[in-house]
């Protein structure tokens, strides 16, 4: 499938779990998405996780001019003031539109587990059609040595628990936004 | 606490309580419908029936290693620092989780949602060790704060209304709710539970799979409170059944396809999560967390080599089978399982709970098979059903007295022709004059005067048979009407509106005088020697050789001859000579005009008139055969009139209309408002068991909607 298709693919499946799907640029785009993401909702707090030192000097910068907490990690010391996440993930499976990102530093967890808002960094070139194409990467981390902790992410957290009625944002993020990367062509 | 009738006495009583609940029979009834519209959307593109066949055999193949793939995944689990534990029984694994909370000083539990967990009363035996705990799933929540079992496997408070839930959360809260806002009621829960997580020294969690290669375990959630009760405590337990290891992470994604579309219409699941080993934990003075599995056999390993049961571990628990089952959508799951809910609730119960908690729900199978053509692992559920009904009633040591009539009966056919052919006489005076009884007498229990009933033929179709036997010059084919019971005694007419049919095909019908019952209802009520008894008779009678096709008019005795005899034989050292060639040979008649005589248009007189069809489960399911009824309804100039869950059940069921009649009477309602809600005038189906319960149901609602059997409708255009 050519690149373009599989973009389009992965963000209509990922709409489809309401999930909010945005096309950016540059880490500096994905830095003042997120920031005036948190503004909007009205929280006060940012995480990020995965982001190059450079990078963190940037958001960490961007925060403080928003008036924004950025709270560093270990994140459990954080862990009930949260408001938004931002971190890379590994991959994309189009197919149904999930993410799939290696949790097994105990930051990534907190941070993709007890935020509000979940914002993911996914450069397109990580966009898989179907899970099959991934089954190498999943067992290379499932068969190294050592523990892990690995984990697909499609859409916000729901449940259908009261009369089946769908209601999204349970005990994981309420929102989940995707910022697909298109990479630069230098 | 669930309490399990454990005497068809107390049961009854505890469906008509349900029954009577009008938010549940709405509620699940809506659900019923809903769900099969989704997930056949969500299987759009997908080979169903290819892939169950996949999974089921890999299932299979992993049953018998259940040991090896064990020690493989306890060698790679135990090198990443898990520890592992066996548990015989379910009390030895309470006492294990309950060990590992003492020995590590905890104090607060956390739990995520675990049938396995439910199976053994895990909650019961740490509340009474004195830990306080918490579930985290909002159903799970909402049922314990109830003090409630779950009655879905999935969705475990599916029975409660929003406004049940919003007065318990104000219990639980000391604040007014605004209980219509569902949004509302799940923040509540958000809220509520987040301290407790963070509170919490283990969390309990089970598993969707242990995966043999790489000693991970595999979960497949949806609110994201697993993921928080596995990460945040500093001891993870984690409890599994000894049937969710399977070798591969090629055979968990192959899983991973069907469990979250059968189980709720979705692609995917919110989450899917690996866990491998000790986690890196901020809360553990070795920032290690202490991370354990327990495996549960329970009776596991030993049903594993089951020759019949073993098949009952290939369920992955999505819980369809009670999604789409007709009486679990009527009753709830608290009246349809012990802890696990559905069909294979009904199954699972003798081997986890024992045969007094399955002794009275394992008779509530209508056999319509609904669960059986759902199911992602392709387990013979009705068939299992009925198996473990035996077993009950092999535990117990008990015949019922029906078993013994019933067995005493048909095996000896003279006899049982003898008390059918009196039954004529004995009920003339209930009928006046109409050829149907629409009042019983007094000896019958009123909710059985749901429908009217047929009068038995005054001549059944066998004493007609000389008479009405045509000789055929050079016919297209020869072949043997089994006409089954209900045609040949209740119902000649249909015999008759066939020879009328065929004999203008240039058929040569033969009815060979010595067939009998076909043997389903032994098999329904688990006797399985009388339905052998009875198969072999037929098989004899019938000489299958000698003729092309043999022809029924009944959905059920078809199925049953075709599918259940070859099952019947199954584990005798031997199965009859002929038996391929007599079951290779069932045609049901809609099949047999269509596709064998190649009927057309042309064949009969156009009238237009507007007419519905009702499937029988065992013509649609049992026999596979779906486009034929409805293409021979057009075929012979009417107009086919699709109507709402034609291939749902009616609620006859042979003998189990008589067993659970309000149960009955309540598929049947549903079913005739589907139907009168079109414009039709003539409503026909190819069983006469259909018929039987069709027709007497819209009698006795005076409906305006006559009820015939196909083969007559047909009869009436044939030129």
């Amino acid at each position: 499938m050519p690149t373009s298709d599989l973009v389009q693919l992965m963000k209509e499946k990922a709409e489809a779990v309401q999930a909010v799907v945005v096309k950016i640029k540059t880490m500096k785009e994905a830095f003042q998405y997120t920031v005036e993401l948190t503004r909007q909702q009205k929280g006060t707090s940012m995480v990020a996780t995965g982001l190059e030192s450079r990078d963190v000097n940037l958001l960490e910068k961007a925060c403080k001019t928003a008036d924004l907490t950025f709270l560093k990690p270990p994140l459990r010391l954080h862990a009930n003031k949260i408001h938004t996440a931002l971190t890379p993930v590994d991959w994309g499976i189009a197919e149904t539109g999930t993410l799939v990102l290696d949790s097994s530093s105990e930051d990534v967890r907190i941070a993709t587990m007890l935020s509000e808002t979940h914002v993911a960094l996914l450069p397109v070139s990580k966009i898989k059609p179907d899970v099959t194409a991934l089954e190498n990467e999943i067992n290379a981390v499932l068969k190294a040595d050592g523990s892990s902790y690995y984990a697909f992410i499609t859409g916000a957290s729901r449940t259908a628990d009261i009369e089946r009625v769908l209601a999204i944002g349970v005990h994981g993020p309420q929102e989940l936004h995707i910022l697909m990367m298109v990479e630069n062509r230098k | 606490m669930i309490k399990t009738a454990q005497d068809i006495k107390s049961y009854k009583k505890q469906l008509k309580e349900a029954l009577s609940d009008q938010f549940l029979r709405t509620a699940l009834d809506n659900f019923n419908c809903a769900y099969r519209e989704n997930r056949s959307a969500v299987y759009e593109g997908i080979d169903f029936e290819e892939i169950k066949k996949k999974i089921a055999a890999e299932k299979d193949a992993a049953l018998p290693r259940l040991n090896e793939l064990f020690e493989l995944f306890k060698t790679h689990a135990e090198a990443a620092g898990s520890k592992i534990h066996v548990a015989k029984d379910a009390r030895q694994a309470n006492e294990i989780v309950a060990a590992i909370a003492k020995e590590n000083n905890v104090k607060k539990i956390i739990k995520s949602k675990s049938m396995t967990a439910e199976e053994t009363f895990l909650n019961d035996h740490l509340e009474k060790e004195g830990y306080i705990v918490t579930e985290t799933d909002l159903g799970e929540w909402i049922i314990q704060l109830r003090k409630e079992g779950p009655s879905h496997m999935v969705m475990p408070a599916i029975h409660l209304s929003r406004y049940q839930v919003g007065d318990l959360f104000e219990k639980v809260t000391r604040k007014k709710l605004a209980s219509e806002n569902i949004d509302k009621l799940v923040k509540i829960a958000r809220k509520t539970l987040r301290p407790a997580y963070l509170e919490a020294d283990m969390g309990i969690s089970g598993a969707n799979f242990a995966i043999a290669e790489s000693g991970a375990l595999g979960l497949v959630t949806n609110e994201g409170n697993m993921r928080l009760v596995t990460t945040l405590p500093r001891i993870h337990v984690a409890l599994v059944g000894f049937d969710k290891l399977i070798p591969d992470l090629k055979t968990m994604l192959r899983i991973l396809k069907v469990l979250p579309r059968n189980a709720t219409g979705q692609a995917i699941t919110s989450y899917v999560t690996w866990i491998k080993g000790a986690m890196a934990c901020g809360s553990s003075t070795t920032n290690r967390k202490e991370m354990h599995i327990v495996f549960l056999d329970n009776g596991r390993l030993a049903l594993a080599e089951d020759p019949v049961f073993a098949e009952a571990l290939r369920c992955i628990r999505c819980g369809a089978c009670a999604n789409v089952c007709p009486v679990y959508s009527k009753v709830g799951g608290h009246k349809y399982g012990h802890v696990y809910i559905g069909a294979i609730g009904l199954i699972l119960t003798l081997f986890y709970h024992g045969k007094e908690n399955d002794r009275a729900i394992v008779k509530n199978c209508i056999n319509c098979q609904a669960c059986k053509e759902v199911c992602p692992v392709d387990i013979d559920l009705p068939h299992l059903i009925k198996k473990t009904y035996r077993a009950v009633l092999d535990q117990d040591g008990k015949t019922p007295v029906k078993n013994v009539f019933l067995s005493k009966v048909l095996k000896n056919r003279k006899l049982f022709h003898f008390i059918l052919r009196h039954a004529y006489l004995a009920q003339k005076p209930l009928a006046q004059k109409g050829p149907m009884i629409r009042h019983l007498p007094h000896i019958f229990e009123k909710e059985h005067g749901f429908r009217s009933l047929p009068v038995i033929a005054k001549t059944p179709f066998r004493d007609q048979w000389i008479r009405l036997r045509q000789p055929v010059v050079n016919p297209k084919y020869t072949i043997a009407l089994f006409a089954g019971c209900a045609v040949d005694f209740i119902y000649p007419e249909q015999a008759s509106a066939l020879l009328k049919v065929l004999q203008k095909y240039d058929v040569q019908v033969e009815f060979p005088m010595d067939q009998t019952c076909c043997g389903l209802p032994a098999l329904m009520a688990a006797e399985e020697e009388t339905a052998k008894e009875v198969a072999l008779q037929n098989l004899k009678a019938v000489a299958s050789e000698k003729y092309e096709y043999i022809l029924t008019l009944c959905a059920s005795c078809g199925s049953h001859l075709k599918h259940n005899y070859p099952k019947i034989f199954k584990d005798t050292s031997r199965s009859p000579e002929n038996l391929k060639a007599f079951t290779d040979k069932i045609i049901d008649v809609s099949s047999f005009v269509v596709n064998v005589l190649k009927a057309s248009s042309k064949d009969f007189n156009v009238t237009g008139e507007k007419v519905a069809y009702h499937s029988p489960c065992h013509l649609c399911r049992g026999m596979q055969v779906t486009n034929e009824p409805r293409t021979l309804i057009e075929i012979a100039g009417y107009q086919y009139v699709p109507s709402k869950d034609e291939n749902v059940c009616c609620g006859f069921g042979g003998s189990y209309s008589v067993d659970f009649p309000e149960i009955s009477a309540e598929i049947l309602r549903k079913k005739l408002d589907d139907v009168q809600a079109t414009d039709v005038r003539l409503l026909v189906s190819d069983c006469p068991g259909c018929v039987l319960q069709l027709g007497g149901g819209m009698d006795k609602r005076r409906g305006e909607i006559q009820v015939k059997h196909i083969i007559e409708l047909i009869a009436e255009t044939k030129i």
